[in-house]
């Protein structure tokens, strides 16, 4: 009989809780990601589930910052664009979080030059 | 006539529901569960901190991209190195390339258990294969 308690306490990243992330569904979408990425290994997609994770927390800790910082209790997809755009190794989202709904507020050393 | 033209908007009206359908779950499949993603972001967060609809919405595109942005440099090494398969290896390393080299510690740690963990399987399936051998001669 397996032993299910050691098993789902690595998988769930070595604390007690849920398993975070389904392996299946990060392989497919490594998949997408380009032509050329055919055959992907048994271990990346559980290295990814650890990133994706640590990815997570990272960029909610930030948002969060931000959403103090504006003196609000809900963190807002604003809050999270603002962090993305705070973060240099964050600039591959910086497309993603701008939409032409709301176009990225230019800093205002930017807004002078325009001015001028 | 009119009775006619009821029945063609019905056909039409169900098309595109099941297109619609189609497309949604193309689009789920693309992004990791809402349920996981937010509960991963609560647990960081301090208990009085409220989550938006849209903020893990947000979060769910966003972690789409890492994985597909981290893939591509991954997948770009094993092109360059002649290789077919995109591994472990190769994850770690376009992690610490593209400046989340903060992450390499706690993923080797979690890779490192992980394996553990499967060969003590592997060792208990034996053993009890040992132990089955036993008792049926027994």
């Amino acid at each position: 009989m397996r032993q299910a308690g050691i098993y789902s306490g690595v998988v769930s990243g070595g604390r007690s809780g849920p398993h975070l992330l389904p392996l299946a569904r990060i392989k497919k979408i490594m998949k997408k990601s380009g032509d050329d990425v055919k055959m992907v290994s048994g271990e990346a997609p559980i290295v990814f589930s650890k990133a994706c994770e640590l990815f997570i927390e990272e960029l909610t800790q930030r948002s969060w910052t931000v959403a103090m910082q504006r003196k609000k209790k809900t963190l807002h997809k604003e809050d999270v664009a603002s962090a993305v755009l705070a973060t240099d190794i964050l600039d591959f989202l910086v497309n993603l979080v701008s939409d032409s709904n709301n176009p990225l507020d230019l800093a205002p050393v930017e807004r002078e030059t325009l001015v001028s | 006539m009119t009775v006619e033209k009821n029945m063609d908007d019905n056909v039409i009206g169900r098309a595109a529901s099941s297109i619609n359908d189609e497309n949604f779950i193309k689009e789920q499949e693309r992004l990791l569960p809402i349920a996981n993603v937010g509960r991963i972001m609560k647990g960081i967060l301090p208990s009085n901190a409220k989550i938006s609809k849209d903020s893990k919405e947000t979060m769910q595109e966003c972690v789409s991209e890492f994985i597909s942005f981290v893939t591509s440099e991954a997948s770009d090494k094993c092109r360059k190195e002649r290789r077919k398969t995109v591994n472990g290896d190769d994850v770690c390393w376009a992690l610490e390339t593209l400046g989340f080299d903060d992450f390499a510690g706690p993923i080797r740690r979690y890779l490192h258990r992980y394996r553990e963990i499967e060969v003590d399987r592997a060792n208990q399936d034996r053993v009890r294969n040992i132990v089955d051998d036993d008792q049926r001669e027994a």
